[in-house]
């Protein structure tokens, strides 16, 4: 044990406590501990701030705290400092929820043997500091694990580029004519390439998911297009193990409030596992329909005739690096990141995944996405109070490019810079920025909702114009921005027997203005 | 109509003959660089018509190849498409500000590579006969 004086702070109201505890240091050196005593959970924590206590024996009933809040308010002050509670003999239920919220250790009122202060004290102050110390190793394994899974996974790209570049190379004949067999070994080269390729991206996803750093960029998009695109990408490798892969979306689907890159990465992801799990001339299956538990949803569904998964299984499957090691699933299976990226796209969409599934049955994935609609964004905003007599702007922001063009990926940046800036020039209660509206349009097109007086929207469209001047970020794409507004008929809230009525009504009207400025802009 | 000219700066001779095979066969003239102070030097001399551009390179990486195309006044306006294996996310923002038309990760897709490359030096779209491509990038 160290030689230094333990600063001991007690908080305790009761004197008669006091004493007692003060009295159990008695028969120690008197250099060991310094004891400081205060009566108030305010004291206390002033006291805490200034720095310089080694532990905090703390009564979880005083004038100005109680209970756990207490020791979440200790904590907060003094995140560094071990704590012991001190309670009454009833109140075990209520030590144990301390020790949750990070307590060292409790102690009994009135149990508390000669001598087994100090050493308890002694104790909790060593179990802080290894715990301390774990987790500050821990985190740092974390950091360098995310750190070098990001560099070898890029380290491994370049490689894979050549190999890439070569195979198809030789595939599409640049260097020469190939017989059947060669091109039919140099296509299992390429399918190996893809899944690499396919297993670094897993990887990457992986470490920006746990850094927090997976970018959702919400929408309003159709479900039927990341299907068919599914479907067609995974088409060929279905085809080659004999496996019968479609889809079947119910005709007028409503449009999702989704990232239709994200829906697209998920989809891939659900149907290649299945294919990975189906056995030859088996069928694999995307569904698209209303959810019937929940109007605002839609689900998709994704069933396969393969191995199944037993019960025990079923929330497993989701988690880090899980993969079912049954030795009826021979071949290779990746890596195991898969539904555990899934997963979190789902969630991060406002949706969530789940399997219903029986062994030797076959399994059936199911995740459901929010349903769009023009109302549900602008639903608050409409019911705040003393907005009555004011009117409704539509302010559109359209992006365009000097040199003409923008390539996808530079649009699709440029478009989350500009998000960015409208938002910060909008008043939190009366503007909304609607998500990208269609996003197959040719034009980038940003739409604000404004409560507001008739200067408002140019007020507004004025703010918007000197962010994008100021900003940096896109002067050097060579993106031009044109303003516009109108505004909704003078409407009253009171003429409508309902607040939905009156919301569904402007949401109808924006979004009649919103598709007409659409069809204008198509070529 | 003349061919166009593409300058390749990237320091893996593997890479620079895929992508010189495969531009080729499309019908445009290739050129190489293989560290930052030739790229310019070739640009100099050859004034290309684009140039695609490593980011990790020796003798001045990437963002200081177009640096120092920007202040000159001869070769600012070439147009550069980033192709690089480093993080998209953590890096686009910088190509975009360093004044690239487009960030493509390695490895790229041969439709998309050509496609982008139609496109920044304007010319008319059309699908190649046969492209093997590389699945959802």
């Amino acid at each position: 044990m160290t030689e230094t004086t333990i600063q001991v702070l007690v908080v305790e109201d009761n004197a008669g406590d006091a004493r007692l505890l003060r009295e159990m240091f008695s028969k120690e050196r008197p250099d060991s501990f310094e004891l400081t005593h205060l009566l108030r959970m305010s004291e206390a924590l002033i006291h805490l701030a200034k720095g310089g206590v080694d532990i905090v024996l703390l009564d979880m009933g005083l004038p100005d705290g109680h209970g756990v809040d207490t020791v979440r308010r200790a904590h907060a002050a003094a995140p560094g400092v071990p704590l012991i509670v001190l309670t009454g003999l009833e109140d075990e239920v209520l030590a144990a929820e301390a020790m949750k919220e990070g307590a060292q250790d409790y102690l009994i009122k009135g149990q508390i043997e000669n001598r087994a202060l100090p050493r308890a004290l002694r104790h909790a102050i060593e179990r802080h500091r290894m715990q301390t110390e774990t987790d500050l190793i821990r985190a740092n394994q974390m950091q360098f694990k995310d750190e070098f899974l990001s560099h070898v996974s890029h380290e491994l790209r370049s490689p894979l580029t050549a190999i890439y570049q070569f195979v198809t190379i030789l595939l599409d004949k640049l260097a020469g004519e190939l017989n059947v067999e060669q091109r039919r070994y140099l296509e299992i080269v390429l399918r190996n390439v893809q899944q690499l390729e396919s297993m670094i991206n897993d990887l990457l996803e992986v470490t920006r998911v746990q850094a927090g750093k997976l970018t959702i960029e919400l929408q309003c998009a159709s479900l039927s297009d990341p299907i068919v695109y599914a479907v067609n990408t995974l088409q060929g490798t279905a085809t080659a193990k004999e496996i019968t892969l479609s889809s079947d979306i119910e005709r007028q689907l409503p449009l999702v409030c989704a990232d239709p890159t994200r829906i697209r990465q998920i989809l891939i992801i659900l149907v290649d596992n299945a294919i990975k799990f189906t056995p030859a001339g088996g069928e694999v299956k995307v569904q698209a329909r209303r959810f019937e538990e929940d109007s605002g949803y839609l689900v998709v569904e994704v069933s396969d005739t393969g191995c199944g998964i037993g019960p025990e299984m079923t929330q497993r499957i989701f988690e880090h690096l899980y993969q079912v090691t049954d030795p009826g699933t021979a071949g290779r299976k990746g890596l195991g990141l898969g539904l555990h990226i899934s997963k979190e796209l789902v969630t991060r969409q406002g949706g969530t995944i789940w399997v219903s599934s029986q062994p030797q049955k076959g399994s059936h994935f199911f995740f459901t996405l929010p349903i769009f609609s023009v109302a549900s964004w602008i639903g608050q905003m409409l019911s705040q109070e003393n907005k009555s007599g004011d009117t409704i702007a539509l302010i559109t922001v359209e992006m365009g490019s000097r040199d003409g063009w923008l390539s996808p990926d530079v649009r699709r940046e440029m478009s989350i810079v500009a998000r960015t800036l409208v938002q910060q020039c909008l008043r939190p209660d009366t503007d909304v920025l609607l998500p990208n509206m269609n996003s197959a349009s040719v034009r980038e097109l940003f739409f604000v909702v404004a409560y507001t007086q008739e200067h408002g929207a140019e007020v507004i469209s004025e703010r918007i114009r000197r962010q994008f001047e100021k900003s940096e970020h896109l002067q050097p794409a060579n993106v031009t921005f044109s303003f516009s507004h109108s505004f909704l008929e003078p409407i009253s809230r009171e003429a409508y027997k309902s607040m939905e009525a009156f919301v569904g009504y402007v949401a109808a009207d924006v979004q009649d203005r919103i598709n007409i400025m659409y069809s204008q802009r198509s070529v | 109509m003349s061919q166009k000219t593409i300058l390749i700066v990237d320091d893996d001779p593997d890479v620079r003959l895929g992508l010189h095979l495969r531009l080729k066969a499309n019908h445009y003239d290739v050129i190489f660089a293989a560290d930052g102070m030739a790229s310019i030097a070739e640009a100099r001399k050859h004034i290309p018509d684009l140039i695609i551009l490593d980011l990790g390179l020796p003798a001045g990486d990437g963002f200081s190849v177009m640096e120092r195309l920007k202040a000159n006044d001869s070769l600012a306006l070439i147009p550069v498409i980033v192709l690089s294996a480093r993080d998209r996310a953590a890096n686009m923002d910088r190509v975009l500000k360093a004044g690239a038309k487009a960030f493509l990760q390695k490895p790229v897709d041969n439709a998309q590579l050509l496609s982008v490359i139609r496109q920044v030096l304007g010319e008319k779209q059309y699908t190649p006969a046969v492209v093997h491509d590389l699945g959802d990038v």
